[in-house]
């Protein structure tokens, strides 16, 4: 990787060169004829081995994955409410997020079947691990539209009432092993190689 | 395998603290046959794998064939689905009410759910009025919903009362013996004098009488019969039917 050209930072909509100069990469964006910068950070310019260099914008640490729409995300419920789920985002795909991100499951995107039979309390807890699909990146202001509407979907982890990490035992049910009490979940079906035994 | 049954039995009707123990010998039997025996826990009593433990204090109690509980003595509700109680109206926001339940949030009320209610044909329900209404969605996780109407749609004794008469708040264990179905307190109070009676699971009870004292001995009664044997309690009544006379 040649060194920094620039060590100068640079902020979001600032003209970095022309079409004609360099190849645009991640963090800017081409209109014009000119390459912008759509990020606040530093410009890298690269030379791949092809004809122009590669030019990016890229922050002081490493740039962060985002979740995308269709990706498999692991979250942690945060609040539950009669007509959706609040939940904080951890991993997408199995890389860790280092800042948390907000998303919502909303009462009929929990299961594909029944839609309006739903009840939060009965699929999700506050503490619960779910794995769940994103189906909209939201607007400026709201978060991440989540579903669990799939048989892999839905609840890994979960603790019961009592405190001990419960078992699951149908796809809505999870016992505790300690009380033995049966509690509502809408549990995911993982898959046979990702069990360890 | 009475084992279970004797080591609950040789407690009820003796006070219990919270971390009391039942933890079971089970007979290692050479022969294999272990009669298995079903024991419901109720209120105050949870399982610990192979032990019961106790979690509230009070007095263990026994029903036929084999449920056990604790009876405590608690002032402090906690909403439960399915309960009926009586709440006081403090918001009115867009659709929804919101409703003092005594609870440790304020419970909602939808304007929907009285009877004949319509979007045009809105409820007439003010700030500060008593609602009596049972709760749809009351646990630990969500804020708790109030509905005054019942699964067929008619109110059958719910909705807004109580223009005049008395609101007081009373013991939770007391308003179970009061709603019981055949409350001695109550049969002893009707042959006093004639009054109207609502009473709400949350540890709320409405009175109204004829005349404003009647009201008030009415609840004087109620307060005091609360600590009260039933031999102490009748000797009262008699005491006040006479002096009332």
């Amino acid at each position: 990787m040649s060194p920094m050209k620039l060590c100068v930072p640079v902020h979001a909509g600032e003209r970095l060169c022309s079409t004609e100069d360099c190849i645009p990469g991640n963090g800017t964006y081409l209109r014009h004829g000119s390459i912008f910068a759509s990020l606040a950070g530093y410009v890298l310019r690269k030379n791949e081995g092809e004809e122009l260099p590669v030019i990016s914008v890229v922050r002081e640490t490493e740039a962060q994955l985002l979740p995308d729409v269709g990706a498999i995300v692991t979250c942690k419920v945060t609040s539950i409410n009669p007509r959706f789920a609040k939940v904080h985002i951890l991993y997408v795909g199995s890389t860790p997020l280092k800042d948390r991100f907000r998303g919502t499951i909303r009462r009929e995107d929990v299961r594909a079947t029944e839609k309006d039979k739903v009840e939060t309390y009965k699929s999700f807890r506050p503490g619960d691990i779910v794995l769940a699909k994103v189906i909209s990146l939201g607007d400026v202001q709201s978060n991440y539209l989540l579903t669990t509407a799939e048989n892999e979907l839905g609840v890994v982890v979960a603790h019961s009432e009592a405190g001990a990490q419960m078992v699951p035992i149908s796809w809505c049910e999870m016992q505790c092993p300690r009380t033995h009490a049966k509690e509502f979940r809408k549990v995911a079906r993982v898959q046979p190689e990702y069990l360890q035994a | 395998m009475d084992t279970i049954h004797a080591c609950f039995k040789e407690k009820i009707g003796e006070v219990l603290l919270p971390g009391d123990v039942f933890s079971f010998r089970l007979p290692e039997s050479g022969d294999g046959s272990i009669k298995s025996e079903k024991i419901i826990c109720g209120p105050g009593l949870r399982r610990n794998g192979e032990e019961v433990r106790v979690c509230k204090s009070g007095i263990l109690r026994h029903k036929q064939p084999n449920m056990y509980w604790i009876d405590s003595q608690q002032r402090r509700y906690v909403p439960a689905k399915g309960e009926s109680v009586i709440g006081i109206v403090t918001t009115k926001s867009g659709d929804v009410f919101k409703v003092d339940v005594g609870g440790s949030e304020q419970a909602s009320l939808s304007y929907l759910a009285f009877e004949g209610a319509t979007k045009r044909n809105r409820p007439n329900v003010q700030v500060g009025d008593l609602v009596y209404g049972q709760f749809t969605i009351a646990n630990k996780d969500m804020e708790p919903e109030l509905v005054c109407i019942d699964s067929c749609g008619r109110a059958n004794g719910m909705g807004v009362f109580g223009a005049d008469g008395l609101l007081f708040k009373v013991s939770l264990g007391l308003v179970r013996r009061l709603l019981a179905p055949q409350s001695e307190i109550i049969k002893d109070l009707e042959k006093i004098f004639p009054f109207e009676l609502v009473v709400g699971m949350n540890g709320r009870v409405w009175v109204k009488a004829k005349t404003v004292q009647q009201t008030l001995i009415v609840t004087n009664l109620l307060e005091t019969s609360e600590n009260m044997t039933s031999q102490q309690r009748q000797t009262l009544f008699k005491r006040v039917a006479e002096g009332s006379l």
